[in-house]
């Protein structure tokens, strides 16, 4: 039991690798903050092509609804590690897109953000379209009986609406897409994780994945306590039979 | 969806997820089962063989250890065999990741390891090594044509190596790389190479051979001498079965299995350090 908590708890290698670890937890955060704005904005993309009206929009329709399907069934590691194993021999693109170094980030960076960025984009757009189908019928058909086009319908009328009713599982998405950020270390980029296992592989001693974890903890658990707030928030409201403020 | 047929979903669900989490397992079973009646049947057929011995490997990391599970080969397993076959012994290969490697046969989960482990001091502090089965050298690997000649040229450059190894320590020392980056596995490393993500790979001179022989493109720089000799690992306490194993592999050695093992997978005549 005491070599356990030597194994797990020895406070000193926490301290002695704390600002290594802590540095690759700022790569988690800044693989995070890019990875998942472009995913809400992708996602919405994708929901709104998959609500497309008419037939003309079928070929539309049914690609999107294919890449939500397939990215939604791939391993997030298989991505990552197609993405950065298959783009760099694409010759015919230039190579400072291909290995890109953009803004002083390395290139595992970049693959990372893209991968998560597609998948994370397919799982929110799911999101985006339960909030956009709780949107009852009635009200595109009246915007569209005003004059909107189908357009306008979406952009004033039913994704206002849809997005207030959404917080709380896309904010599960974002905590879910925060802790996936770990996976960007198979391809070497210096992330909390791959840190403290380089900790354990010179200390032989776990303590840093401890370590690791926690910080993680400490941006996840108030974020959880923050969906379970929403959630009440919103099912209080739903109570009241009072409309949702838009 | 009715509530009778949301019921019938998740049966078939649970049904599912049990069925192949008992058919995991049960290959689990097998594989060991299967490992001890081989065991017992060579030992009844006389030659070799024996109690079985856990011996864990962080596969792959050719040509010292490669392949499938169960059938695992490579200079290191084959040298393993060979040994336990002087001490009455049958290895049974666990694939296991090399940062834990140590802390693991420390603990007891496996009773040796043979993993192109280089013995050093720090190491000795967790487990016991054998004495040297093997005398390594790093190499830098670069592009086919590339600028780097050697470890002088590497200062500023995007540089690979595997994670917890002598060649990431090797970087971190004297390499002054500009990025060093450190791949959970070697071969990863090495792909990041080959697709132009890193300029310069440092790791084991071997691997780097084997590298440059089967995947082409690339090539060995400069070979750089770090004294590092491979051992056996073991836990501190386990003196009689250290003991053995120095025996069974000094036995080895002397009657030319070793060096028909060496060139086996090195194409190369072992160090006379080694066959004296």
């Amino acid at each position: 039991m005491n070599e356990f908590f030597n194994q797990f708890f020895d406070f000193t290698v926490m301290g002695d690798h704390f600002d290594e670890v802590l540095d690759g937890f700022f790569r988690n955060l800044l693989v995070f903050a890019l990875a998942g704005a472009l995913a809400l904005a992708w996602g919405l993309v994708l929901a709104l092509l998959r609500q497309l009206p008419s037939k003309k929009f079928l070929p539309v329709r049914g690609i999107t609804i294919a890449y939500i399907d397939v990215f939604r069934a791939i391993p997030i590691l298989g991505v990552i590690l197609l993405i950065s194993g298959s783009i760099p021999y694409l010759e015919f693109i230039p190579k400072d897109i291909r290995i890109p170094h953009w803004f002083g980030q390395p290139d595992p960076y970049w693959y990372g953000v893209l991968a998560l960025t597609l998948v994370y984009g397919a799982y929110m757009a799911e999101v985006y379209r339960a909030g956009i189908e709780a949107i009852p019928r009635g009200q595109i058909e009246a915007a569209r009986s005003l004059g909107m086009s189908h357009g306008q319908a979406m952009r004033h009328v039913v994704v206002p609406q849809a997005v207030t009713k959404i917080p709380a599982p896309m904010l599960n998405e974002l905590i879910s897409l925060l802790k996936d950020t770990t996976l960007v270390g198979v391809i070497a980029l210096g992330e909390a994780l791959l840190i403290a296992r380089e900790v354990q592989a010179e200390t032989f001693n776990a303590s840093a994945y401890v370590l690791g974890c926690a910080m993680f903890l400490v941006v996840c658990l108030p974020a959880a306590r923050l969906v379970d707030y929403l959630i009440k928030r919103n099912q209080t409201k739903v109570a009241r039979g009072s409309h949702i403020a838009v | 969806m009715s509530k009778t047929r949301l019921t019938a979903l998740f049966a078939v669900l649970l049904v599912g997820v049990v069925s192949v989490a008992i058919a995991g397992c049960g290959s689990d079973d097998d594989s060991t089962s299967s490992g001890a009646e081989t065991s017992a049947s060579t030992e009844g057929g006389g030659g070799g063989g024996g109690e079985p011995l856990s011996v864990g490997s962080d596969i792959p990391y050719p040509p010292f250890e490669q392949g499938k599970a169960g059938e695992y080969t490579g200079f290191d397993i084959e040298l393993m065999e060979a040994i336990g076959e002087k001490i009455g012994r049958t290895p049974e290969f666990t694939d296991t990741s090399f940062e834990t490697i140590f802390r693991d046969v420390a603990q007891g989960k496996f009773e040796a390891v043979i993993s192109a482990a280089t013995i050093t001091e720090e190491r000795e502090k967790t487990v016991a090594f054998s004495d040297p089965y093997y005398l390594s050298e790093q190499a830098i690997l670069v592009q086919e044509g590339s600028d780097i000649k050697g470890l002088a040229d590497l200062a500023g450059k995007t540089v690979a190596a595997q994670q917890g190894t002598t060649g990431l320590e090797l970087g971190k020392e004297k390499a002054n790389a500009g990025d060093l980056r450190a791949f959970p596995e070697g071969p990863d490393a090495v792909n990041a190479l080959k697709s132009g993500t890193v300029e310069a790979v440092i790791i084991d001179a071997p691997v780097a051979q084997n590298a440059v022989e089967e995947t082409g493109g690339v090539e060995i720089a400069e070979k750089v001498p770090t004294e590092e000799e491979y051992g056996i690992a073991l836990a501190k306490d386990n003196t009689e079965l250290l003991e053995e194993i120095n025996q069974g592999l000094q036995e080895v050695i002397e009657d030319g299995t070793y060096t028909t093992i060496y060139e086996k997978w090195f194409n190369l005549e072992p160090p006379k350090e080694i066959v004296g």
